[in-house]
């Protein structure tokens, strides 16, 4: 891969800062920049600041200061162009529901200025690649979540966009839906399409990123490549833990060494440092708890271990 | 011929999703004629057929537009179709033009058999269904004007109230009809008013507004409430926080 900062800059964001009035919460101070073709991950858990950052840096809202520019025009002073250049999906993507999927797709292309004559083409193309060809004439409010998030998608890459800003793509989608998904992503960085992926879908971003930012309290806390964050932790290992039944698992996090536990599905995700005899102390705090063990792994840290180790917050701020 | 679907803008995205639902669109044709004909086929005094018709026409367009706009607020779809390239102001000006004309579209059945009941000069037939569209302009312009305020629809009814129970009063319904002084100057302002008078020539009264003022004055009010709730896209389109 090559030096993702010799690139020419797709996005540029210099000491952007937008704070909530009411609760004084929002971004401060960012700065990253994105290179043409480079796939840029954004991680945080919730009230990091990741929705704000997106909603300026999809034009959405103005900061109180800063300024940013996608492919060399001014967000700020250029919406328009910059709009036309950017494809966006949202977290929790809208269609007009009475409106088929094909007719909300051929909207959206309209919108973004792709030629009457080239829209049929491409919607069709891209229809048939996310598996939506059978489901195009059905209205969107029959659709499931995930073929929303596909039609989404669609929408946000059909008129060709030099910058695409991603919010939980992958959330929702089914297997092969996702592999279809990264497929996309890697052919569009590929072909110099850049893009701002914001997830907190580990696998998905170590798998896909050139680079991550982590945030943190509205704030940029590490900045890097997924390779060069995790191998900046030692001394660190993961412990999952599959359990028959759910407890309480305030044992695990009082033994020496356990920065965190994590629920993730019907799995408990330990946080700890690499000492001797931890494991031996973690499973004896599960079994205090209750827990019936039918699972156990240790695995290399990866970049949740990194942010529980800069921020001791989890990246998925669940409760049990 | 004219291709709407699949739409390729805003304005042909409401058509389409006007005439998509098929029981929605029953009821939206029906209920004007259901309103608005049993009245005018009554002997009740002419200047109250004009009030129901005039206040039916009124309801219609401001909850047309506000209806429509925070369903797609609260959707945040909307929203979504804001962060494409087409201007904000270009958005709120399609919204409000397709509500006008598929309010008038819902209005004009009932009107017709209104004429035909009650047969009147050509010019006042003109200016009652040019007034009309007019208040329905205007109507649809305080929708959107209250969609600044609130992404529910249910909260549009409560504005649009507070609203229009003063400019109804004022254009002179039921009470104000022959104003003086800043009463008359405030009449002269609302589009409503001229709707009013040139439905009640429609139905013989005599009345003191010439069909020309209801073409010009009406159109130059509404041109202006237009612009005005144009120029209030970018704050209508942005997050709702």
């Amino acid at each position: 891969m090559e030096g993702a900062l010799e690139r020419a800059a797709a996005l540029e964001v210099e000491k952007v800062s937008l704070l909530y009035k009411g609760s004084g919460r929002g971004i401060q101070d960012i700065s990253f920049r994105v290179g043409a073709g480079e796939i840029f991950g954004l991680m945080g858990p919730n009230g990091s600041g990741k929705s704000t950052l997106l909603r300026v840096l999809s034009t959405a809202m103005a900061p109180d200061s800063g300024s940013f520019k996608v492919g060399g025009h001014d967000g700020l002073r250029e919406k328009r162009a910059v709009r036309a250049r950017m494809g966006l999906m949202v977290d929790r993507p809208t269609h007009y529901g009475d409106l088929s999927g094909w007719a909300n797709a051929y909207f959206f292309a309209r919108s973004y200025g792709v030629e009457k004559k080239k829209a049929g083409g491409i919607l069709t193309e891209l229809f048939e690649y996310f598996d939506l060809s059978e489901y195009k004439d059905d209205r969107v409010k029959t659709y499931s979540y995930g073929m929303g998030k596909k039609l989404a998608l669609v929408e946000a890459i059909a008129h060709g966009p030099g910058f695409l800003v991603l919010d939980e793509p992958s959330l929702g989608l089914d297997y092969t839906s996702q592999l279809a998904y990264q497929r996309k992503i890697r052919d569009l960085a590929a072909s110099g399409v850049s893009i701002l992926l914001a997830s907190n879908q580990v696998d998905e971003v170590e798998a896909l990123c050139d680079r991550v930012a982590f945030l943190h309290r509205g704030r940029v806390l590490s900045e890097g490549t997924p390779q060069e964050l995790v191998s900046s932790i030692s001394g660190v290992k993961r412990i999952v833990a599959t359990l028959r039944n759910p407890v309480e698992y305030g044992a695990v996090e009082r033994v020496s060494g356990v920065d965190r536990v994590v629920p993730e599905g019907s799995d408990l995700v330990v946080h700890c440092q690499d000492r001797a005899g931890i494991v031996e102390d973690v499973v004896a705090g599960f079994v205090a708890s209750g827990g019936d063990i039918t699972e156990l792994s240790v695995r290399q840290p990866n970049l949740e271990d990194v942010y529980v180790k800069l921020t001791g917050e989890a990246l998925n701020n669940a409760k049990p | 011929m004219l291709n709407l679907n699949p739409p390729d803008a805003y304005w042909k995205k409401d058509v389409v999703a006007f005439f998509s639902r098929r029981f929605a669109l029953i009821i939206k044709m029906v209920y004007p004629i259901a309103l608005i004909v049993p009245v005018a086929a009554s002997s009740i005094p002419p200047e109250y057929i004009a009030a129901v018709i005039g206040i039916v026409a009124i309801m219609a367009g401001t909850f047309g537009a506000g209806e429509t706009l925070t369903t797609d607020l609260n959707d945040g779809i909307l929203m979504r179709v804001s962060l494409t390239p087409i201007p904000p102001q270009r958005l709120v000006f399609e919204v409000l033009s397709v509500n006008v004309v598929l309010d008038f579209f819902q209005l004009l059945p009932p009107l017709i058999l209104v004429f035909i009941l009650n047969p009147a000069p050509p010019v006042w037939v003109a200016a009652a269904l040019f007034g009309v569209f007019m208040t329905l302009v205007a109507a649809n312009c305080i929708g959107i004007f209250i969609a600044n305020f609130t992404s529910s629809p249910a909260d549009v009814l409560l504005y649009a109230t507070a609203i229009l129970f003063p400019l109804i009063y004022i254009s002179g319904f039921f009470r104000n009809q022959n104003p003086e002084g800043i009463m008359e100057v405030l009449r002269s302002l609302v589009p409503f008013a001229y709707m009013n008078d040139a439905l009640q020539a429609v139905f013989g009264m005599t009345v003191q507004t010439s069909p020309a003022a209801v073409f010009v004055f009406p159109t130059i009010i509404c041109t202006v409430m237009a612009v005005g709730v144009c120029l209030t896209a970018p704050r209508l389109l942005s997050p709702r926080l």
